[in-house]
């Protein structure tokens, strides 16, 4: 099938080169890049929709005819020219977006740090709704101790026999408890939000640990419907205060693709992110990615490259996520035991058991590699940029020293002199004088620069907006201005938006969208009302792209083959089926919204045309609307599956248009 | 000699509970049923991703330079599962040994790929295309070791499986290969009777996609859909003593069993479990990777108990990207080596062994000075059980530009 839509497109390329031979013969430029098939022109802008934005909703297409292409495309390369307080008033309610990482830990207490309260060495706060977090996480610790205890308890006492007695107390006593938690839990649920809230508040921290023990997933998500985001902040900060951090986050990132109307800004935050992907789940990155995506990111997306390898370079999420706070140089003043200040600082105790080795002779810490081959594998030169394992070794020795100072207690980048390896340093054939934390800036600022760099990062750009394969005649370009506009990312994205290759016929719907791109290009298309977007969060991880889960460095594939298959296939038809009957917790959806009426419209096939026309802006294969048209005609389709509160068709035609073959490309 | 072992270890059995059932391989095999290009033989592969530490794994104990370049992330002699007075298990591989003993658990050490990369990308890709250091291979081994064996005559859906998300690198080509994230999720409308007209819709519209990506895959996930319906492997419960740890590679292997028990024909299949990059706190005896080994092992050996009779037809062979440093880092961690270890496992495996010539840990020995060196070719390992167990002679074609001649084989697999 390929073949021949390859076929076609040879021919027209050959029918093109026909027809303007004699312009050709005129004209000067021979590069085979003017014989290259454009779109036309409605193409061209649904083209730019689906590429540039997460996207497209009804109506963009024409809200960008009538501004013009041009001018769209300059506006969104401008994003602090558009106004975004309708998605700024959606995020309002996440506190902890706002928050400063120290903000976070403090209002959302890791475990030290209520370890530290409960033993007296920190004060509980006055703020009765965040004494109630700290009471409510005391009161889980101990119940752990507890249980630690009893069951230490119980092997002691088994040979006396006494064990069984006292767990089946214990037993009957849980029991008790469970119950009593069920029947809180429907009580409450029977209440109004804001009732429901007041009630648990006033619940000893006891009885809330009981009541939260009974929250898992869907009866969390029905015992949370109707609240406003705060309320919602407050029941899981009770149960899970690292979770509220984690969630808001996902809650900002959903929010923000499918609402902003700075949309290539979210994309190309989207793209840094994964290009500098750090996993969530990985210890303190928990707390501090939300800071890392806002501070570091964002700002920077279409900035300067060597600016976002600097900013990444010395955030703590990244100095965590590669190890490089942990790094120590073998030849340092903290490794011959002179200065054990900075590992302190770090975070680490002093490895007391050490034994053979290195650590007999005093010796203490050492090069950690992870950041230094990173930096050069993924985040500039690519695998083959031309760097060695003695590159990896010199990076690595550079960028000791480069530290975190506290970082549980949220503060940041230091440079550490006594961890820092001594001595002169060899990367890529530079020599790298002896200079302290300005050695690593030396580095970064080679390989920011270097040619090798340049190729790597255009290349994955290209990846993401023009082709899986994209043509090397463009990658070439895009990294020559690279190189030329010092790295200026919105300059490479002009060269690629005013290249021919961008636009080629052969390039419109060419790209399989990624799971996230599929759920929120859906979510847009639809105008779903998101009310809380954990529930989708989850969808996406059982589509295989669980947000900021992407555990190795590599980030996330852009191409096809990584989200083709059939598990994925019929993820998608299920969520699309999910979405358009209403299933799906957390949000809202207007049929009539897409209808253009109140829900009265009964023809079948009239519903088809408008959803065909809101949903794929009217361009779908005649394939795929004959088979619906066929299908709406067998009775049994529209009533069985369908919400019968709803039109009889909406959802079933919506569901297949959002599951169709069309759907799934951009 | 695997099915005269297992004859013994059953008998054995069979005489403590007094059951006179005779397991169905037995007689099968006395009805001499083995045929050659057998479509019931199977072979099932486990990626460990992120460079799981072979030395930690199957510990050489018996190096000095093991315990010096590791003061305070050894698994000390005291601790270690010895199989052999020189190579010992770590204690998290507990449930392993019974496969041990009964020989049908075999090790190849300093086993891995010929390229140098310590990248994890690169060296995943190269061990799933089977083309350490080509980078333009489009397909995965594992779907090319399908391509010369003989077409059953109901060709199954089920043929090539990828248990996860996404179909992986490995499974990746022109036999078709299904990928499957839950048995229970596999279908359209979930198990409402009443969404068999919108799934036929759907595929409808996927086979008359021109887009070839979309429409081949559309067409094997309906025909899986269908088979899977009417096998209906939800029936097959874990077999007794099958104790699968919680976790998504326990669950993988337990649907994996589940697919092979239901009868539909899978002839290669593939799992991964990551989280063994530990560059900070590996840990010995305790700790990170003492966690993920027994993750690791009791999921494997649960898989095995599962099959019961079946695994008599089935081999299931391990692998990682690369190794880890002989010596550990500043960290109480390793980073990125060479060399590591491969279990293979199955009925026909001539266990109770270490294969593989051990290259040493002294400093002269080791790759590069630092990482433990490769002396067998990881596509000897896999060819051998291409080649004896699924039966299929054109190794040039699983993994071509290897010479991969069946007299230097390690000779782990037991059929002549």
């Amino acid at each position: 099938m390929q073949f021949s839509s390859r076929k076609n497109a040879l021919i027209l390329v050959m029918c093109l080169l026909g027809l303007f031979s004699a312009n050709l013969a005129l004209g000067k430029k021979k590069e085979q890049r003017n014989f290259v098939t454009q779109m036309d022109q409605p193409e061209m802008a649904l083209h730019a929709l689906n590429r540039l934005t997460f996207g497209v909703r009804p109506g963009d297409l024409e809200r960008i005819t009538t501004m013009g292409l041009d001018k769209w495309i300059d506006q969104q390369l401008h994003p602090e020219r558009i106004n975004d307080s309708a998605l700024e008033a959606r995020l309002s309610p996440f506190r902890t977006l706002r928050m400063d990482t120290r903000q976070i830990v403090e209002n959302f207490p890791p475990p030290q740090l209520i370890k530290a309260v409960a033993n007296g060495k920190q004060p509980l706060p006055s703020d009765p709704l965040k004494r109630a977090v700290y009471q409510d996480q005391i009161e889980r610790m101990q119940e752990k101790q507890d249980r630690k205890q009893l069951t230490s308890d119980s092997d002691v006492t088994t040979s006396t026999g006494k064990a069984s007695t006292f767990s089946d107390e214990e037993r009957i006593d849980r029991r008790d408890k469970r119950v009593s938690a069920d029947l809180a839990a429907q009580e409450l649920l029977d209440m109004d939000p804001d009732q429901r809230l007041k009630a648990i508040l006033k619940l000893s921290a006891e009885d809330r640990r009981a009541l939260s023990n009974e929250l898992k997933h869907e009866k969390r998500d029905e015992f949370m419907e109707g609240m406003t985001p705060e309320q919602r902040e407050t029941v899981m900060a009770l149960n899970n205060p690292q979770q509220v951090v984690a969630n808001e986050l996902i809650q900002g990132k959903i929010l923000r693709a499918t609402y902003s109307e700075r949309q290539l800004q979210e994309v190309m935050t989207d793209v840094w992110f994964n290009h500098f992907n750090i996993f969530i789940g990985k210890g303190e990155d928990r707390y501090l990615l939300t800071s890392y995506e806002r501070d570091v990111i964002r700002p920077r997306a279409l900035g300067k490259f060597e600016d976002l390898l600097r900013t990444t370079a010395q955030s703590p999420a990244m100095l965590f996520y590669l190890d490089n706070a942990l790094s120590v140089g073998p030849n340092s003043d903290f490794a011959n035991g002179i200065s054990n200040r900075a590992y302190k600082k770090a975070g680490k105790k002093r490895n007391r058991n050490a034994g053979r080795g290195n650590q007999a002779k005093g010796k203490r810490g050492g090069l950690n590699e992870n950041y230094g081959r990173e930096l050069m594998e993924l985040h500039t030169l690519g695998v083959n940029g031309g760097y060695t394992q003695k590159d990896v070794t010199e990076v690595a020795r550079v960028f000791t020293g480069w530290t975190l100072k506290k970082p549980k207690q949220g503060e940041g980048f230091t440079f550490e002199n006594s961890m820092h390896e001594p001595g002169e340093k060899w990367v890529l054939g530079h020599r790298i004088k002896p200079n302290g934390e300005k050695e690593g800036l030396e580095v970064l600022h080679i390989l920011a620069r270097h040619p090798s760099t340049a190729k790597f990062v255009s290349s994955k750009l290209a990846i993401r907006f023009v082709s899986d394969n994209p043509p090397q005649a463009l990658v070439d370009r895009m990294a020559e201005t690279f190189r030329k506009k010092d790295g200026d990312i919105r300059e490479v994205l002009k060269t690629m938006l005013h290249s021919p290759e961008f636009w080629s016929a052969d390039e419109y719907r060419s790209k399989v969208k990624t799971p996230f791109e599929f759920v929120i290009s859906a979510l847009r298309a639809t105008g779903a009302d998101i009310g809380d977007a954990v529930p989708l969060a989850r969808q996406l991880q059982s589509l295989g792209m669980p947000l900021y889960g992407m555990q190795p460095p590599t980030g996330y594939s852009m191409k096809a083959d990584a989200w083709m298959s059939s598990a994925a296939l019929l993820g998608r038809m299920n969520f699309a089926l999910a979405l358009t009957s209403g299933k799906l917790k957390g949000l809202k959806l207007d049929p009539g919204y897409l209808l253009g009426t109140n829900g009265t419209a009964s023809d079948p096939q009239q519903t088809l045309a408008v959803l065909e026309n809101n949903l794929l802006a009217a361009d779908i294969s005649r394939q795929t609307h004959d088979t619906i048209a066929t299908q709406l005609q067998d009775a049994k389709l529209g009533g069985r599956l369908g919400d019968q509160t709803r039109l009889p068709s909406f959802s079933v035609i919506a569901g297949l248009l959002l599951g169709s073959p069309e759907f799934q490309k951009r | 000699m695997s099915i005269t072992r297992r004859v013994f270890l059953r008998n054995g059995a069979m005489a403590i509970v007094g059951t006179t059932a005779i397991p169905g391989f037995l007689t099968r095999a006395a009805f001499g049923a083995e045929l050659a290009g057998d479509k019931k033989k199977r072979l099932v592969v486990i990626f460990q991703r992120g460079a799981a530490d072979g030395l930690n794994i199957v510990v050489p104990h018996g190096e000095p330079a093991y315990y010096s370049m590791r003061p305070s992330i050894n698994i000390p002699r005291s601790a270690v599962i010895d199989l052999d007075g020189f190579f010992g298990l770590h204690p998290s591989l507990s449930a392993f040994q019974p496969l041990w003993r009964q020989r049908h658990l075999a090790i190849v050490h300093a086993a891995g790929s010929p390229d140098s990369t310590r990248s994890h990308f690169d060296a995943q890709d190269f061990m799933e295309s089977g083309t350490p250091g080509l980078k333009t291979t489009q397909d995965g081994w594992l779907n090319r070791a399908l391509h010369a064996l003989p077409q059953a005559s109901n060709r199954s859906a089920f043929r090539a499986i990828a248990l996860g998300p996404s179909l992986p690198r490995i499974l990746s080509g022109s036999e078709p290969a299904v990928a499957l994230n839950n048995i229970n999720d596999f279908g359209v409308g979930g198990r409402n009777p009443n969404a068999a007209p919108i799934a036929n819709t759907f595929e409808a519209m996927y086979s008359q996609s021109v887009d070839s990506v979309l429409h081949g895959t559309g067409k094997e996930t309906f025909e899986a859909v269908k088979m899977l319906k009417s096998a209906d492997p939800s029936k097959y419960i874990p077999a007794a003593g099958a104790n699968y740890p919680r976790g998504r590679f326990g669950d993988s292997l337990k649907q994996l069993a589940q697919l092979i028990k239901a009868n539909l024909g899978v002839q290669v299949a593939f799992a991964d479990i990551g989280g063994w990059d530990h560059h900070v706190n590996e840990g010995g005896t305790q700790g990170q990777i003492a966690n993920i080994l027994r993750e690791f092992s009791q999921s494997v050996a649960a898989f095995w108990t599962d099959l019961d009779d079946l695994a008599e037809d089935t081999v299931v062979v391990t692998m990682s990207e690369f190794g880890r440093t002989a010596r550990e880092n500043g960290n109480r961690g390793t980073d990125h080596g060479h060399a590591n270890v491969m279990f293979v496992i199955g009925g026909p495996v001539k266990g109770g062994k270490v294969y593989g010539r051990w290259p040493g840990l002294d400093q002269s020995q080791l790759y590069e000075g630092r990482d433990l060196a490769v002396t067998t070719d990881f596509r000897r390992v896999l060819g051998e059980s291409v080649y004896r167990h699924l039966d299929n002679r054109s190794l040039d074609q699983v993994f071509p530009g290897f010479d991969n001649q069946p007299e230097k084989f390690l000779n782990i697999l037991g059929l002549s």
